[in-house]
C-alpha cells in the first residue's frame, strides 16, 4: 500500500506536474505579446553580442527603463531573451573576427578562428549554433525537474541561511575572478558598502547621502553599470585604435557533418552539463562556465595537443557550456531570490521595480512569470537557431561596421539609459563618474563583477545581517548552529582559506 | 605593475579610512541590534585590512619584477576630450533639448576623434538622433529633455 502510494507520488511529481507545468509555460510564452518580446530580445541580444564593446549587462540596464511599461513577464522575458542572444551572437565574432563579442566567447576564439583559417568558418558557426541549442534544450529541462524542489527546500530558509549563502555566492565569484582573489575580495567590500548608500530601511536615517536627494534613494543600478562597463569599455578603446580583420571565407556548410556531429556530441553533452552546474552556483557564470568545459574537453581528449588549432570540440563545448550556464542561472534568482551574476543582478532589480520579489514564493505567486520565463528559454532558443544560422550573413555585415562609427552611438545609448531611468541629470553625472573609476579599475586590474554583484546583494545581506543578530541576540553562533547555514558557511570558509594553503590559485586560461 | 598595486591599494586604503570615519558619525546600535553604522564600518575595516595586504604584497614583489607602464604612448588626448565632451553633453542636455545636445554629441563624436567625412559626420548625427528620438521619446514614452526649443 505504502509503496503504491510513493509510486503515485513519484508519478505526480515526474508526470503531472512536469506536464501541468509546461502546459503553463507554453501558454504563457504564446501569447503573442510575449512571443513579441521574446523575439525583440533575442534579436537585440544577437545583435549586441555580435558587436564588441557592448555587452548583455549594459544592454540590459539600458533598456530596463523602457519595460516599466510592459508587463513583468514580458519585461522579463524580453530581458533573458537579451542574454542568451548574447551568448549565441558572441560566438559569431569569435570565429570571424578572432574578437569575442562578450566575454563568455573568449575561449571560442582558440579553435572557432583557426577554423575559420582554415576555410571552416561555416562548420565552426553551425556547430556554435547547434551546441547552443542542444545545450540550452538540456537545461530547460534541468530547470523544470530542479527548480521545484529547491524552491520547497528554500521554504526553510531565515535570514541566517539567506546571509551565510550571499556571503558564500560572494566568495565563489572572488575567488573565480580571473585576476587576483585579494583585488576581488577588495571590490566586493567597495560594493557592499556602496549598496550602504541612501536611506537606511530599518532606522530610517540617512547614509553618506550628504543631502542629495538623488542619493536619497540609494545609488542608481543602472548608472553604476553603465559606466563601470560601458563607458569604461569606450574610454579603453579609443585610447587605441582599433582594428578588426574579418576572415573572408565563404560561409557554405553551416550544417556539420556526421563527423564533426561525431567529434563533438559528447563535448556538446558534457558542455552542458559543466556549464549548467557552474551556472548556477552563486559567483558562477558563463564566462567561467565556457573555460571550465574547454578545459575539461582539452585534458580529456585524446589529442590535446591539438586544441588551439582549430578543433571542433573547442568550439562546441564552450558554446554548448555558456548557454547552459546563461540558462542555469536563472535557478539561484527565481528560487533563491540570489541573483548567481551581474546579469541575473539587474534581473532582480527590474523585478523589484515591478513589485515581485523573487524568492522561494515566487513560483507559489506568480507561476505566469516563474514558468512563462522557462517557456521563453525554449522558444528563444528555437528564434536564435533560426536568426543566426540562415541570416548569418546579416550578422557579418553588421560586424563590419567601423569602430569610430559604433562607439559614439554606445555612448549616446548610455546617456539616454542613464538619464531615462528618473529623468535625472544628476544620474549622468554619476554614471560618467563610474565610467572613469572603472576605467581606472581595468588599468589596475581590478574586476567590476564582484563589485556589481556585491553593491546589489548589499542591502539583502545588510538585512539578513541584522535581523540574524536580533533573532540570536547579539550572538554570531545563530550561523554556525543551524545546519543549513553552517554547511554554506563551511564551504565559503574552505575557499577564502584554500589560496592561503596550497598558496596557488588556479586561474582561467586567458583568452 | 605591481608599482600601480602599490599605488591603488593606496588609493583604496584613504577611501576605506574615509567610509570607516564617515561611518563613526552614525549610530553603530549593538550586537543585539546593529545599527545603519554598522555594515559600512564593516566594509570599511575589511577593505583597509586588504588594501595593506595587497600594499605589502606588491611591495613584496615589486624587487623582483619588472616594472609595466600601464600607459603605453596611448592617445591621451581621446580621452580627456570624450570625456569633456561627455560632461558638457550632460550639463546642456536640459537647456539645449534633446534633439540639439545629442545632434552636436554626434557630430563632436564622429568627427573629433576619428575624423569621418563631413557628409557622414553629419548625415549620421542627424539620423541617428531623430532615431534615437524616435525610438525613446515617441515609441517608448521616456521623458527626454526638451530645451529651449521645445524638442
Amino acid at each position: 500500500m505504502a509503496k503504491n502510494s510513493i509510486t503515485q507520488g513519484v508519478y505526480r511529481v515526474l508526470v503531472v506536474d512536469l506536464f501541468s507545468n509546461l502546459l503553463l509555460a507554453f501558454s504563457v510564452i504564446f501569447q503573442p505579446h510575449n512571443l513579441f518580446f521574446c523575439f525583440i530580445g533575442v534579436l537585440i541580444g544577437t545583435l549586441i553580442g555580435v558587436l564588441p564593446g557592448l555587452g548583455p549587462v549594459a544592454t540590459i540596464s539600458l533598456l530596463l527603463p523602457s519595460t516599466f511599461h510592459i508587463t513583468p513577464v514580458s519585461a522579463v522575458i524580453m530581458l533573458a531573451g537579451i542574454y542568451f542572444g548574447a551568448m549565441y551572437g558572441g560566438s559569431t565574432t569569435s570565429i570571424l573576427v578572432n574578437i569575442p563579442g562578450e566575454a563568455a566567447s573568449m575561449v571560442t576564439c582558440l579553435d572557432g578562428y583557426q577554423m575559420a583559417r582554415q576555410g571552416k568558418a561555416g562548420p565552426a558557426l553551425g556547430i556554435a549554433a547547434f551546441g547552443s541549442f542542444i545545450a540550452g534544450t538540456l537545461a530547460v529541462i534541468i530547470i523544470m525537474l530542479v527548480a521545484p524542489p529547491l524552491a520547497t527546500f528554500a521554504l526553510q530558509f531565515g535570514p541566517p541561511e539567506y546571509f551565510t549563502l550571499m556571503f558564500l555566492g560572494l566568495t565563489v565569484l572572488t575567488y573565480l575572478a580571473s585576476g587576483s582573489m585579494l583585488k576581488a575580495l577588495m571590490m566586493a567590500c567597495v560594493g557592499i558598502f556602496l549598496g550602504t548608500i541612501g536611506t537606511d530601511t530599518i532606522s530610517g536615517l540617512e547614509r553618506f547621502t550628504y543631502r542629495s536627494y538623488t542619493l536619497m534613494d540609494g545609488l542608481g543600478l543602472v548608472p553604476v553599470i553603465m559606466g563601470l562597463f560601458g563607458i569604461s569599455e569606450v574610454l579603453l578603446n579609443i585610447e587605441q585604435s582599433m582594428k578588426r580583420e574579418i576572415y573572408k571565407t565563404r560561409l557554405s556548410h553551416l550544417w556539420p557533418t556526421l563527423q564533426d556531429w561525431k567529434d563533438s556530441i559528447l563535448a556538446i553533452i558534457r558542455g552542458t552539463f559543466i556549464g549548467f552546474f557552474l551556472g548556477v552556483l552563486p559567483g558562477g557564470g558563463a564566462v567561467i562556465a565556457s573555460f571550465g568545459a574547454y578545459a575539461l574537453e582539452k585534458r580529456i581528449s585524446a589529442h590535446p595537443e591539438k586544441f588551439g588549432s582549430g578543433v571542433i570540440e573547442g568550439v562546441a563545448a564552450p558554446e554548448a557550456a555558456n548557454n547552459a550556464a546563461s540558462q542555469g542561472a536563472f535557478i539561484p534568482l527565481l528560487t533563491l531570490g540570489i541573483p548567481a551574476n551581474v546579469v541575473m543582478a539587474i534581473l532582480l532589480g527590474a523585478l523589484l521595480i515591478h513589485g515581485i520579489k523573487p524568492g522561494p514564493l515566487l513560483m507559489k505567486n506568480h507561476p505566469d512569470l516563474f514558468w512563462g520565463v522557462i517557456g521563453s528559454m525554449y522558444i528563444g532558443n528555437v528564434m536564435l537557431l533560426i536568426l543566426n544560422l540562415p541570416l548569418i550573413g546579416i550578422w557579418v555585415k553588421i560586424l563590419k561596421i567601423p569602430y569610430p562609427i559604433l562607439f559614439p552611438l554606445i555612448l549616446l545609448f548610455c546617456l539616454i539609459g542613464s538619464y531615462s531611468l528618473n529623468n535625472n541629470v544628476v544620474e549622468v553625472f554619476l554614471m560618467i563618474l563610474f565610467g572613469i573609476v572603472g576605467y581606472l579599475m581595468k588599468k589596475f586590474e581590478y574586476e567590476g563583477a564582484p563589485l556589481i554583484l556585491a553593491f546589489v546583494l548589499s542591502p539583502l545581506f545588510e538585512n539578513a545581517l541584522r535581523q540574524s543578530l536580533i533573532m540570536s541576540h547579539g550572538s554570531f553562533s545563530i550561523f554556525l548552529t543551524r545546519p543549513i547555514s553552517l554547511g554554506f558557511f563551511l564551504v565559503a570558509l574552505f575557499i577564502l582559506v584554500s589560496p592561503l594553503l596550497s598558496g596557488l590559485k588556479k586561474k582561467p586560461p586567458k583568452g | 605593475m605591481k608599482n600601480y598595486d602599490r599605488i591603488s591599494s593606496l588609493v583604496w586604503l584613504i577611501f576605506a579610512l574615509y567610509i570607516s570615519i564617515e561611518s563613526l558619525q552614525l549610530p553603530l546600535g549593538s550586537w543585539r541590534d546593529p545599527g545603519p553604522g554598522f555594515l559600512p564600518l564593516g566594509s570599511g575595516i575589511v577593505l583597509g585590512i586588504l588594501s595593506c595586504t595587497c600594499y605589502l604584497r606588491a611591495q613584496r614583489r615589486d624587487s623582483k619584477e619588472n616594472q609595466k607602464h600601464w600607459y603605453s604612448g596611448g592617445r591621451w588626448k581621446n580621452l580627456i576630450l570624450v570625456l569633456a565632451v561627455l560632461l558638457a553633453y550632460t550639463a546642456f542636455l536640459e537647456v539645449l533639448g534633446f534633439l540639439l545636445a545629442t545632434f552636436l554629441l554626434l557630430l563632436f563624436l564622429f568627427r573629433g576623434i576619428e575624423p569621418q567625412r563631413w557628409v557622414v559626420s553629419i548625415g549620421g548625427s542627424a539620423l541617428t538622433s531623430f532615431i534615437t528620438y524616435a525610438l525613446f521619446e515617441l515609441w517608448l514614452k521616456t521623458q527626454l529633455p526638451k530645451g529651449f526649443i521645445g524638442f
